[in-house]
C-alpha cells in the first residue's frame, strides 16, 4: 500500500462515516420526557401510533431529567415533563412553562427511608437524614415533620445526592435518607430491614407531575396540545385496564431496561390522573388536592431554601383550560 | 531468549516476549478477577438470599452483610422458626466475568426493546460518530494552529497564554451553554468533545513542533529555503510521524470525554445504555458496555498504528517500543 492510497482510505472511511451523522431534526412539536413512570407512560402512545392516529406530529426526546430542563429553558424543546415544583424553578431562571395538563402524582414512589429500629417520622427527633436540599424529596420531609408537630429544627439535615443515598444509608452515618423510586427502592433492599417511614402515598399532590410548555408555542399550537391531551386519556385508561395493563407494563418496562415485573410496583407508586381527574386537580384551591395549591407550597419551599428569590407568579403557570376543552 | 534479556535498558524485546507480555497484561487482571468472583473464601463480604425463611423483611435475591445475615438467623433460631438460608456473595457492583460475559453477547442479539429506539450496535454507531466529528473539527483547527504556534514564537505567544488557561476549564461546564446554543441533538455533543480535546492538542502539537531538530532547519536555510517552504518542505514533513501519533493519543482523549457529552441533550449512543442499566444497578450490563467502548478504542489505535507504520516506514519509534 502506497502512501497516498493509505491516506486515500482513510479519507473514504472518515467521509463513509460521515453520511448520516447529522439526525434529522423534528419538523413538528418536541417534547422532552425522562425515567419517571407517570412520563414513560407517554411511550405506550408513541409504540402504539397513537399520536399519528390522532394526526399529530409530535416527537418525543428522550433526556435525563435535569438535562431535560436546561433543554426546555434553552426553548429548544417545545414542552416538557416535569414536576410542578420544577416547572417554578425553570420558570423563575427565565426558562418560563405553563402547566397545560397532569400527568400523575407520585402514590408512594417518593419517601424517607429510615434505617433498622426508625419506625416513624417521630423516630428522627435528633437523628441526621441525607436528603438532597431543595429538591422534593427535601419537600416531602417538611411536610411529614409538619403533619408530625415537628419542624426542620428538630433533625439534621445532610446534603447528599439523590442517586447516592443507598449507599449513605448503607454506611450507618445516617439515620434516614429521602429519595425516589427506583433509587429507594435500591436503598431498602441493600440495608435490609430499613423501611419508609413517611411516603408521597401519604401526602398525595405534594408532587404533580405535568407537562409544561412554552408559552409562545402554547399560543401557537392550541389545537394540537388538547389533541395530545386525549390522546393521554387513552394512554391512562389502557394502563389502568386489567385487561390492557400487562401489554402497558411491557412497553413501558422496555423503555427503561426492566422486566414488565420488576416494573410494575414502581408504576403502582405513581396515581395517573386522566382527563376527568385533572379537571377537578384544575379547580383552585388552596390544599394538595389543586394544582394551585400544591404549587403554592412548592413555591413557598422554593423562597424558603434560597432556590429563587422571588415568589412567583403562579397563575401565570398555569392554564387549565386546555384540559377543559377536552370533552 | 536468555532471561536477563528481558530487563535491557531501552531494548525492544523479542517478538515472541512481545505477545507473551502483552498477552500478561490482559490474562492478569482477568485472573485476578475470576479469583475475586470464583474463590468464595476470597472477600465475598455479602450474603445472597436464596429463602427468606421466616424473616418477613427478606426477599430472594436481595444481598445483605455477612454479620447482618448472621444475626437474622440467630434471631429466627432463637424463636425456632425457619431460618434464611443464603449464599455467599460479592457485592452487586462485582458481577463475575461470566456474567459479563453473557451480558456482551446479549445486548447485542436483543432487538431494541421499543419500535422507534436503535439497536445497541446503532447506539455505538452514533457514539462513534459523535467522536469522529468532535475529534475531526478539533483538528482542522488544533493541529495548524499548533504548527504555527510551535514554529513561529510570535504565534505561540498570541496563543498559548490563554489557552493554557481555557484547557483548564472542564467541559462539561459548557453542557447547558452548548444545548442553549446548539439545540438538543448531536451539535452540543460534539462541541463538547471539541472543547474538551482542541486545547490540549494544540499545546501538544506545538511541543512536539518544537522538538524539531534544529539542524535540519539549518540546513534548509544554508540551502536558501524561502520562509513558507522552510514551514512545508521541512516543519511539516519533518513532524509528520510525531504528530501522527499525538493525533493518536489524543484520539482517546476525545473518548474520555463521550459519557458527559452525551447526557447533554437528548440522551443518545451507548451513554443511553450505561446510565439505564447502572440506575436500575444491573452492573453486568454497565461492564459489558465499558469494555465495548475499550475495544473499540484498542481496535482503532492498532490499526492507526498499522497504518502509520506504512506511511512512516523511516520512523523507527513506531516500531521500536509500541
Amino acid at each position: 500500500m502506497s502512501r497516498k492510497t493509505a491516506i486515500g482510505a482513510i479519507l473514504g472511511l472518515f467521509l463513509w462515516s460521515a453520511t448520516g451523522a447529522q439526525p434529522s431534526q423534528a419538523a413538528g412539536l418536541t417534547i422532552g420526557y425522562s425515567d419517571w413512570p407517570g412520563w414513560v407512560a407517554w411511550q405506550v402512545a408513541i409504540d402504539k401510533g397513537w399520536l399519528k392516529e390522532a394526526g399529530l406530529d409530535v416527537s418525543f426526546q428522550w433526556f435525563d431529567y435535569s438535562a431535560s430542563m436546561d433543554a426546555f429553558a434553552a426553548g429548544k424543546i417545545d414542552g416538557n415533563l416535569m414536576t410542578n415544583g420544577d416547572t417554578l424553578v425553570t420558570g423563575a431562571g427565565g426558562g418560563k412553562g405553563v402547566m397545560i395538563m397532569l400527568t400523575d402524582y407520585s402514590n408512594g414512589n417518593d419517601m424517607i427511608v429510615g434505617k433498622p429500629g426508625i419506625k416513624s417520622i417521630k423516630d428522627l427527633k435528633g437523628k441526621k437524614i441525607g436528603i438532597e436540599v431543595g429538591l422534593v424529596e427535601h419537600l416531602l420531609l417538611l411536610e411529614g415533620l409538619k403533619k408530625n408537630g415537628m419542624s426542620q429544627k428538630d433533625v439534621t439535615l445532610v446534603n447528599s445526592k439523590t442517586n447516592e443515598t443507598p449507599q449513605v444509608l448503607g454506611s450507618g452515618q445516617v439515620d434516614a435518607i429521602g429519595a425516589w423510586q427506583p433509587v429507594s427502592g435500591q436503598a431498602m433492599k441493600a440495608l435490609p430491614g430499613s423501611r419508609p417511614v413517611y411516603t408521597s402515598a401519604q401526602a398525595p399532590g405534594l408532587i404533580y407531575d405535568v407537562l409544561a410548555v412554552n408559552p409562545t408555542k402554547l399560543a401557537a399550537h392550541k389545537d394540537e396540545w388538547i389533541k395530545l391531551i386525549k390522546v393521554w386519556d387513552r394512554v391512562v385508561h389502557y394502563i389502568n385496564d386489567p385487561k390492557t395493563q400487562p401489554d402497558a407494563l411491557k412497553i413501558m418496562s422496555a423503555r427503561v431496561g426492566l422486566t414488565p415485573e420488576a416494573y410494575k410496583p414502581l408504576l403502582k407508586g405513581t396515581h395517573l390522573i386522566d382527563v376527568a381527574e385533572g379537571k377537578k386537580v384544575f379547580k383552585k384551591g388552596p390544599g394538595l388536592n389543586s394544582l394551585y395549591g400544591s404549587s403554592k407550597i412548592a413555591d413557598d419551599f422554593n423562597v424558603d431554601n434560597a432556590v429563587y428569590k422571588q415568589h412567583q407568579d403562579i397563575e401565570s403557570y398555569i392554564d387549565p383550560s386546555l384540559t377543559a376543552a377536552v370533552k | 531468549m536468555k532471561r536477563k534479556g528481558w530487563f535491557q535498558v531501552l531494548r525492544p524485546l523479542s517478538p515472541r516476549a512481545r505477545l507473551a507480555f502483552g498477552t500478561l497484561s490482559f490474562v492478569l487482571p482477568i485472573v485476578i478477577w475470576c479469583i475475586v468472583s470464583y474463590v468464595p473464601a476470597v472477600w465475598h463480604p455479602q450474603m445472597l438470599i436464596t429463602d427468606p425463611g421466616s424473616i418477613d423483611y427478606l426477599q430472594v435475591g436481595m444481598r445483605m452483610n455477612k454479620a447482618a445475615f448472621a444475626e437474622a438467623v440467630a434471631e429466627a433460631e432463637s424463636e425456632h422458626k425457619d431460618p434464611p438460608k443464603g449464599v455467599s456473595s460479592n457485592p452487586i457492583y462485582l458481577p463475575a466475568p461470566h456474567e459479563v460475559a453473557t451480558a456482551l453477547y446479549t445486548a447485542f442479539v436483543t432487538p431494541s426493546p421499543t419500535k422507534d429506539s436503535p439497536w445497541l450496535h446503532q447506539s455505538l454507531w452514533h457514539s462513534m460518530q459523535v467522536i469522529f466529528w468532535g475529534f475531526v473539527i478539533s483538528s482542522i483547527f488544533g493541529v495548524p494552529l499548533g504548527i504555527l504556534c510551535g514554529t513561529y514564537a510570535a504565534f505561540a505567544r498570541l496563543n498559548e497564554p490563554f489557552i493554557e488557561f481555557f484547557r483548564y476549564l472542564p467541559a462539561p461546564a459548557f453542557g447547558a451553554l452548548a444545548v442553549a446554543i446548539l439545540g438538543i441533538y448531536d451539535g452540543p455533543k460534539i462541541t463538547i468533545i471539541v472543547i474538551g480535546t482542541f486545547f490540549q492538542q494544540v499545546l501538544i502539537i506545538a511541543n512536539t513542533t518544537r522538538k524539531l531538530d534544529g539542524g535540519l532547519v539549518e540546513a534548509a536555510l544554508t540551502l536558501g529555503t524561502k520562509k513558507l517552504a522552510l514551514l512545508t518542505r521541512v516543519v511539516i514533513p519533518g513532524i509528520l510521524p510525531d504528530l501522527y501519533r499525538d493525533q493518536r493519543i489524543l484520539l482517546g482523549w476525545a473518548w474520555t470525554y463521550l459519557i458527559v457529552a452525551e447526557l447533554i441533550g437528548t440522551t443518545s449512543g451507548i451513554t443511553w445504555f450505561i446510565t439505564q442499566q447502572a440506575r436500575y444497578q444491573h452492573f453486568a450490563n454497565v461492564y459489558a458496555a465499558i469494555m465495548m467502548i475499550g475495544f473499540i478504542g484498542l481496535g482503532t489505535d492498532m490499526v492507526l498504528a498499522l497504518i502509520g507504520r506504512r506511511l512512516f516506514p523511516w520512523d523507527r519509534t513506531l516500531t521500536k517500543n509500541a
